[in-house]
């Protein structure tokens, strides 16, 4: 097939025999190769040379991943630079948000799933009230930036349809709507890649991402309106931490002692659990949890009203 | 009073009677020869508004019957002896947790899978021993289809009014008997409802010492949330090894006999006043000896029967009083004699008991029982 | 639910102060567990009046009398059955089982297959310590291989259950397993069990520190615990992977979920139907 039968409109312009660039982003887990690799048989077997590139490193769940995908009459380069990618789908929204400055500023795609994975390095802080550092940005802001720009929930879209890991085939569903292979083609390679006896749901799922994409092209700003913003991080109060020890059901069995993460229980001279180093302890519960015996009990109380000085053993 | 007349199979009697008492539960497993008693539960319990539910095994029955019971429904399991060896463990669990249940056995051939389809009467002992420890017992012994129905109802009240296991134990000849009965218009029936206990209330205690001795039950849902259990527990419901509690609840138990004997026990006495010739039968054997004492009677002899429709207290008072002229006791059963080792226990010092026992499956004639009488009065 | 949000959790709110504290070994798991399902129990906002807990014989079985509700202690691996009887009589109530894996799979295995076929409305959470405890430490049918018991002297040569596998097979509406160290998803996995209407098993790997922690020199609970959870694999992991079946590491999360007709109901709808009601729960 030639590439002049490849109407790329509206998604990427119609500089014929250039080479196409698609960056698929997203954490461990996602789906990101499943995606790339779709994309990668679909234009082989339409003819076209195809690199593809990816970073899996860190693939364990909730590590970056990403790939490059790039397919034309001929491609040289594995790799995708900076302001040149015609579509930058991300399965999670802050490496979408991370990702941006590769997308074509005048004519790029952008695809973003809502679903937020905050990763353990912005959770340093473990004070009760500490709120993860995560993209502040909201959907509004970055559609608004770009050219062509979805967000959407696919977390929920798949769910809704009847399995939450059909997220990554609805937003294949979404990129398909902005590259002009025939629908068919598209279904025939899918099958080959989804799990025995989940041809079904991801067919669904991939007509439900394709769908929404062509409904919301022919509303202005449907984009923006049909995705649920981001959810910010829960604005946490100050709180005061305060541990009540029932002395009399303590058993001494050091399981509080041994496993708080702050390390700041200690038994006492008669072998019952005491708070040691009150400014060490985030009242975290995980003693309150653990203990078999019910002796410990974590109170939150708010900064404001306390009326006690701080924590108390 | 309207009565109905009917043609009623032994087994189908006592559903129909555990339905007239009120029975809306039943959990059984088959066993011959009382599979007839869940066949007919099974399609009159969904008409009342009842569960029938058929359990994987005998213990798994009395377990559900157990639970349900515990829920305030009137429940019973039916079963033949190897299914009433393996009920035991919790029919013990009944009488120490004060659970009512009905448990129907109907007494077929043993020891072991025995002949199941033979009657015998060998289950007596095991319904007074048969669970582990010192445990209060009722068990009852009707001879007729008509009996089987009323005394399935007494069952019910019994179990209701002492909270406690009762045991219906049926020979195989009279369980699968087809005889007419008439069915008491239902709202004749005396019926007796368990005492629940009215909560909420702090100082509430489930197994309190109430003046008659049998406390009311709390019933799930209705606000006392209190602890069931087959440990030995003080009258807070709680476990308990206080030897003082121990024996104070445990005699509790057993008092709940001794207080209602006049109630509980059951008999009948045919010709006993001068009867010289004294025979003591239950069930089938019991009615082989009726005929026999007629016939002795038409012989000149002066028998007399004593028919125990309570085994379980043993009616002790009414069988010595019963005693008059008495100067031999015969005790035909289906065994190889258990009865009589009760018999014996009361008026064994005073008098000859002789047993007359079969262990072939095959029910006593009465010509063998009027032969041993004559025997007996010398003639 | 905020994890680290208690919700208004108190478990003061829903144990027998008076029998406190609690007659288990210092570090048993069981205390853990009877938290996450009084916390699940909290959540679901189920009246304490209504809530029948029946156990059999066991350590697992004196936990039930710790709970301010409706306890049933019965005989050694009858909780199923008697529960079955309970819940046919009263569907009103919300009835959970706590078993052992002695009461459970051993003396009361054919309960449990016949429950999980039945279906009947009742959660049943089976604490697997893999040990009998209450009698001294004697080998039970999940006690790993080669483990030293008081009955297995020369170490376990038996293999093990896996328990969520039998009630899978045998039918269960839900299965899960969960490890007490993951105490939050343990009451989730337990607050599932209770929202499904239909028989749920549940696995809670639970720790026997006293006796078999010691006797295998497993450290104390905090070893244990985190020795549990180390061996355990998430589901979502499980299906990826698709390692066969070992005893010594086991999968967690909700392993098996039917959707089958609940058999009270069942049973009631067909009841109504031949008395003529309209009404199946008249």
């Amino acid at each position: 097939m030639s590439i002049d039968t490849i109407n790329t409109e509206p998604a990427t312009s119609p500089a014929d025999a250039r080479t196409r660039n698609v960056l698929i982003v997203g954490v461990g887990g996602q789906g990101v190769i499943m995606i790339s690799k779709v994309l990668a048989l679909l234009c082989q077997t339409q003819g076209l040379q195809v690199k593809q590139s990816e970073v899996h490193g860190m693939a364990k769940r909730g590590g970056v991943v990403f790939s490059h995908v790039r397919f034309g009459p001929e491609v040289w380069s594995p790799t995708i630079p900076m302001g040149e990618a015609d579509v930058l789908i991300a399965m999670e929204w802050a490496e979408g948000v991370r990702w941006l400055p590769f997308l074509r500023p005048d004519t790029g795609v952008f695809i973003a799933d809502t679903q937020q994975v905050i990763p353990p390095f912005a959770c340093r802080n473990r004070e009760f009230f500490a709120t993860p550092a995560y993209a502040t940005e909201t959907t509004a802001e970055i559609i608004g930036q770009v050219s062509d720009g979805f967000a959407l929930d696919a977390g929920r879209m798949a769910e809704e349809l009847g399995n939450a890991r059909a997220a990554n085939t609805i937003l294949l569903g979404t990129l398909s709507a902005s590259l002009d292979f025939p629908l068919q083609e598209w279904l025939s390679v899918l099958s080959q890649f989804v799990p025995k006896g989940t041809e079904e749901i991801n067919r669904q799922a991939f007509l439900l991402g394709r769908e929404w994409v062509e409904k919301t092209r022919e509303e202005p700003d449907g984009a923006v309106a049909l995705a649920p913003a981001p959810a910010q991080p829960e604005a946490r109060p100050k709180i005061d931490v305060r541990l009540e020890i029932t002395r009399e059901w303590c058993k001494s069995c050091d399981i509080c002692v041994k496993l708080c993460p702050e390390r700041c229980l200690e038994l006492d001279e008669q072998q019952i659990v005491r708070l040691k180093d009150p400014d060490a302890c985030t009242g975290c519960r995980i003693c309150e949890w653990l203990c078999p015996d019910f002796a410990i009990a974590v109170h939150h109380e708010s900064r404001d009203a306390a009326t006690e000085s701080g924590k108390t053993a | 009073m309207t009565a109905t007349l009917q043609n009623l199979h032994g087994n189908h009697a006592c559903a129909m009677g555990a339905i007239a008492a009120g029975c809306r539960f039943f959990a059984g497993y088959p066993i011959t020869p009382s599979s007839e008693i869940a066949e007919r539960m099974s399609r009159e319990l969904p008409l009342v508004g009842g569960t029938f539910v058929q359990m994987e095994d005998e213990i798994a029955s009395i377990a559900a019957v157990l639970g349900a019971s515990s829920g305030g429904i009137k429940s019973m399991t039916a079963t033949s002896g190897p299914g009433f060896s393996l009920k035991q463990e919790n029919i013990g669990l009944a009488a120490m947790a004060e659970i009512p249940c009905v448990i129907a056995n109907v007494m077929r051939g043993g020891p072991s899978t025995g002949m199941p389809t033979r009657p015998s009467q060998g289950d007596i002992m095991q319904a007074r021993w048969g669970s582990h420890g010192d445990r209060p017992v009722i068990a009852l012994a009707p001879a007729s289809v008509k009996e089987i129905y009323d005394q399935t109802i007494r069952a019910f009240n019994l179990s209701e009014r002492y909270r406690m296991p009762v045991v219906l134990l049926f020979d195989q000849v009279v369980s699968h008997l087809l005889e007419p009965v008439e069915l008491a218009d239902r709202s004749s029936l005396q019926l007796v409802e368990r005492q629940w206990a009215k909560g909420p209330s702090a100082e509430f205690e489930p197994f309190a010492r109430t003046a008659d001795g049998v406390p009311p039950m709390p019933r799930p849902g209705d606000g006392l949330r209190t602890h069931t259990t087959g440990l030995t527990h003080g009258e807070d419901g709680f476990p308990s090894q206080d030897p003082e509690v121990a024996t104070r609840v445990t005699q509790r138990l057993l008092d709940k006999i001794e207080h209602g004997r006049a109630d509980i026990e059951a008999y009948e006495c045919h010709d006993t006043d001068d009867a010289e010739i004294l025979v003591v039968a239950c069930g089938i054997s019991a009615r082989a000896a009726r005929a026999a004492v007629r016939q002795a009677r038409a012989k000149g002899i002066a028998a007399g029967l004593f028919r125990p429709i309570t085994l379980w207290p043993f009616p002790e008072e009414a069988l010595k009083a019963a005693l008059g002229k008495a100067k031999a006791i015969l005790v035909p059963e289906m065994n190889a004699g258990q009865l009589v080792l009760e018999i014996e226990r009361i008026c064994g010092h005073d008098l000859a008991v002789e047993g007359l026992n079969r262990i072939d499956g095959q029910a006593i004639a009465p010509a063998e029982i009027s032969q041993r009488i004559e025997e007996l009065a010398g003639k | 639910m905020n994890e680290m949000n208690s919700g208004g959790f108190e478990i003061r709110d829903y144990l027998r102060l008076d029998l406190m504290p609690h007659f288990m070994c210092p570090g048993c798991g069981h205390g853990i567990a009877l938290r996450a399902l009084l916390w699940a129990v909290h959540e679901l906002g189920i009246e304490k009046d209504n809530l029948a807990i029946v156990s059999g014989i066991g350590c697992s079985g004196r936990v039930g009398a710790y709970i301010d509700a409706n306890t049933y202690h019965v005989t050694h691996g009858r909780p199923l059955a008697f529960a079955t009887g309970l819940k046919l009589a009263r569907p009103d109530l919300e009835v959970i089982v706590i078993t052992g894996d002695g009461d459970c799979l051993a003396i009361g295995g054919n309960h449990l297959i016949h429950a999980c076929r039945r279906n009947l409305d009742i959660t049943c959470l089976m604490l697997n310590n893999e040990v009998y405890g209450m009698t001294g430490g004697q080998v039970s049918p999940t006690t790993a291989e080669t483990r030293l018991t008081t009955t297995t002297p020369s170490g376990n040569s038996e293999p093990a259950f896996d328990a969520c596998k039998l009630a899978e097979a045998t039918g269960a509406g839900l299965v899960g397993r969960e490890v007490t160290m993951q105490t939050p998803a343990l009451r989730n996995l337990i607050k599932k069990g209770l929202e499904y209407k239909g028989f749920s098993f549940l696995e809670v790997m639970s720790d026997c520190t006293e006796i078999y922690g010691r006797k295998n020199d497993l450290g104390e609970s905090a070893e244990m615990v985190l020795a549990q959870k180390s061996d355990m694999r998430p589901e979502a992991y499980s299906t990826i992977t698709e390692q066969p079946f070992r005893p010594n590491r086991l999968v967690t999360g909700i392993l098996a979920s039917n959707d089958r007709p609940e058999y009270g109901a069942t049973y009631r709808d067909q009841a109504a139907a031949l008395r003529g009601d309209d009404n199946g729960e008249a």
